[in-house]
């Protein structure tokens, strides 16, 4: 138990990490691009491909850390009407219906990156390996919402 | 099949993330239709593609740093020295500066948070009516949602992939009405109950102006900077971020670079990934829809039951008002957006003007329960029952659908600059 919770606290430092780097490179090379267009006349190769895929890093990251800090939106129309003894009953079995469900689109995503590598042409290739992100994320996804229902909530919240 | 989308439905509504809800349902249709999965993973894929994307997580950030900088105080501030002096003056400062950082911080909560915890306190003291106050702040929550460089606008924008600029500008008038809407109800409830105000000075003014100069031409440099063409919206958002960072770390000495920066990153990249991780498991789902030609069976449905444009108005807005009552205004756009779009086409309404309607329906309900997010945050911070905040808001909720029927039924309120 002692290792899983030393397991979640690691991996939310790597994601705190991945996910403000991904976010501060974006925005420097935003910048960048502002610059050398206006300046030089001309943008860097690829960097608005790599700025797009950058957000897929945000998003992925972020969605992860989300996880832990229990900011995931929810319709949840009937949930705030629960007694709180029932929700926190709830909590355990919807996290692993969520790591089922971002396991399933871990494969699939796994099965796509696959595919992409194998037809991809050569100038390409550096797109493709960046969207490596897609498998990762959902795959860090699904490792938090697993210790989630295994651990339960990361921050004591009796209504968790 | 029919089964699996009744035990979903049943799982959303008790709390499961709706990305799993919507993942789960598209790999359900995929297995039903003998689809490969991989088939979900090229569509989130295609969010890649999207020219306007990079503009959430900037705009979003700037909002993140604004909020952290201590802008909620200097623009109460600068608001009461300017507007505090009016018959309702603080109930007017309340809107403006409401309205004002919504619109940055994207109607996530924030403004309720950081604003309403200010104002509340002074509302009473100043002897506006419990209920009026608690109305106010809870439906101001959402205030600036139509105003650039709103998330709620850009998302819009980059789902329908209608012009964002065109969206920003669509969105200014009916932005303004309601304002104005509310602050004539406030001064009204002002003079109503004789709630003092103070008087106009230079020097206060001068002084409030001065120590928020930077926050109160962030606007303008957005919007000449779009609109006048010398950067694009995305240039804006890195832009805005840069100058946001400058504004608060150097300028105004309020962040610590140092101590504060991963974590102001961290949280932005929060409400992004819990944003854009809907928009990119629902674009799979939606488009297995249009596949399964679900739009093109509900335009049929529509076009032997509805003859007017009209008619579909009505039927658009009770339906919005229902999704805004029960779906959080992000996973609507994502969810409800793409069907939407060819339908009112088909009944000859702009996208742009829809836009608009869209928004507003679903600003309408950040405030209706069961699922109205302002609801829950003023219930939490204002340690107030749902129930009575939701009483508070009625008379507020009225004014709004008024103005809701004005934006759908005045287009030119939207689209006056064509």
């Amino acid at each position: 138990m002692k290792t899983l919770h030393k397991l979640r606290a690691a991996l939310v430092k790597v994601e705190t990490w991945l996910a403000a780097g991904s976010l501060l490179l974006l925005l420097l090379l935003a910048l960048l691009q502002i610059v050398a267009r206006n300046l030089f006349d001309a943008g860097f190769a690829g960097a608005d491909s790599l700025s797009r895929y950058l957000v897929l890093y945000v998003m992925f990251f972020g969605a992860a850390l989300a996880v832990e800090r229990d900011r995931h939106i929810r319709i949840d129309a009937f949930g705030t009407l629960l007694p709180e003894s029932i929700r926190a009953r709830l909590f355990r079995p919807l996290r692993a219906l969520a790591a089922l469900v971002c396991l399933l689109l871990t494969v699939a995503a796994v099965r796509y990156w696959q595919d992409a590598w194998q037809y991809a042409p050569d100038h390409e290739r550096w797109l493709v390996l960046t969207s490596l992100v897609i498998p990762l994320g959902f795959g860090l996804l699904c490792a938090q919402f697993l210790l989630g229902a295994w651990l339960g909530p990361a921050h004591e919240d009796p209504a968790c | 099949m029919l089964i699996g989308i009744v035990i979903l439905v049943a799982l959303a509504l008790i709390g499961l993330p709706l990305f799993a809800v919507l993942g789960a349902g598209s790999l359900l249709y995929a297995r039903d239709s003998g689809l490969d999965p991989a088939l979900l993973i090229i569509e989130l894929n295609r969010l890649a593609t999207s020219p306007n994307l990079a503009t959430i997580p900037l705009f979003t950030f700037a909002g993140v740093v604004l909020a952290a900088g201590g802008a909620p105080q200097r623009l109460i501030r600068l608001f009461n020295a300017v507007l505090g002096w009016l018959p309702g003056g603080l109930a007017i400062v309340a809107i403006a500066a409401c309205a004002f950082f919504t619109s940055f911080s994207g109607a996530s909560g924030v403004t309720i948070l950081a604003l309403g915890g200010l104002l509340y306190p002074v509302l009473n003291k100043v002897h506006y009516p419990e209920r009026f106050s608690l109305g106010l702040l809870t439906t101001s929550g959402s205030l600036g949602l139509l105003f650039p460089p709103s998330l709620a606008i850009l998302l819009y924008g980059i789902v329908s992939g209608v012009n964002i600029d065109e969206l920003f500008l669509a969105g200014i008038v009916p932005g303004l009405v309601l304002m104005l809407m509310l602050g004539l109800y406030a001064a009204a409830t002002g003079r109503r109950f004789d709630v003092s105000h103070h008087a106009f000075a230079w020097h206060v003014a001068l002084r409030a102006v001065r120590g928020s100069l930077g926050d109160i031409l962030l606007p303008v440099l957005i919007v000449v900077g779009i609109f006048g063409g010398f950067v694009t919206v995305s240039e804006a958002a890195a832009c805005t971020a840069l100058y946001v960072l400058v504004l608060e770390v150097w300028v105004h000495r309020a962040i610590d670079l140092r101590t504060q920066l991963t974590d102001l990153l961290a949280d932005t990249a929060v409400l992004v990934g819990s944003i854009l991780i809907i928009l990119g498991v629902a674009m799979g789902l939606t488009n297995l829809l249009i596949d399964a030609q679900l739009p093109m069976k509900l335009l049929d449905w529509l076009e032997s039951s509805i003859d007017s444009p009209l008619k579909f108005m009505i039927l658009l807005n009770i339906f919005l008002l229902a999704v805004g009552a029960m779906m959080d205004i992000f996973s609507a756009t994502v969810v409800i957006v793409p069907l939407l779009l060819p339908l009112a086409a088909r009944f000859g309404i702009d996208p742009v003007h829809l836009g608009i309607i869209f928004l507003a329906n679903l600003e309408i309900g950040y405030s209706t329960p069961p699922v109205g997010i302002n609801l829950f945050i003023a219930s939490q911070r204002f340690e107030q029952p749902v129930w009575r905040l939701f009483r508070a808001t009625l008379p507020f909720l009225g004014l709004m659908l008024v103005w809701l029927l004005l934006v759908s039924y005045v287009p030119a309120l939207s689209l006056w600059w064509r």
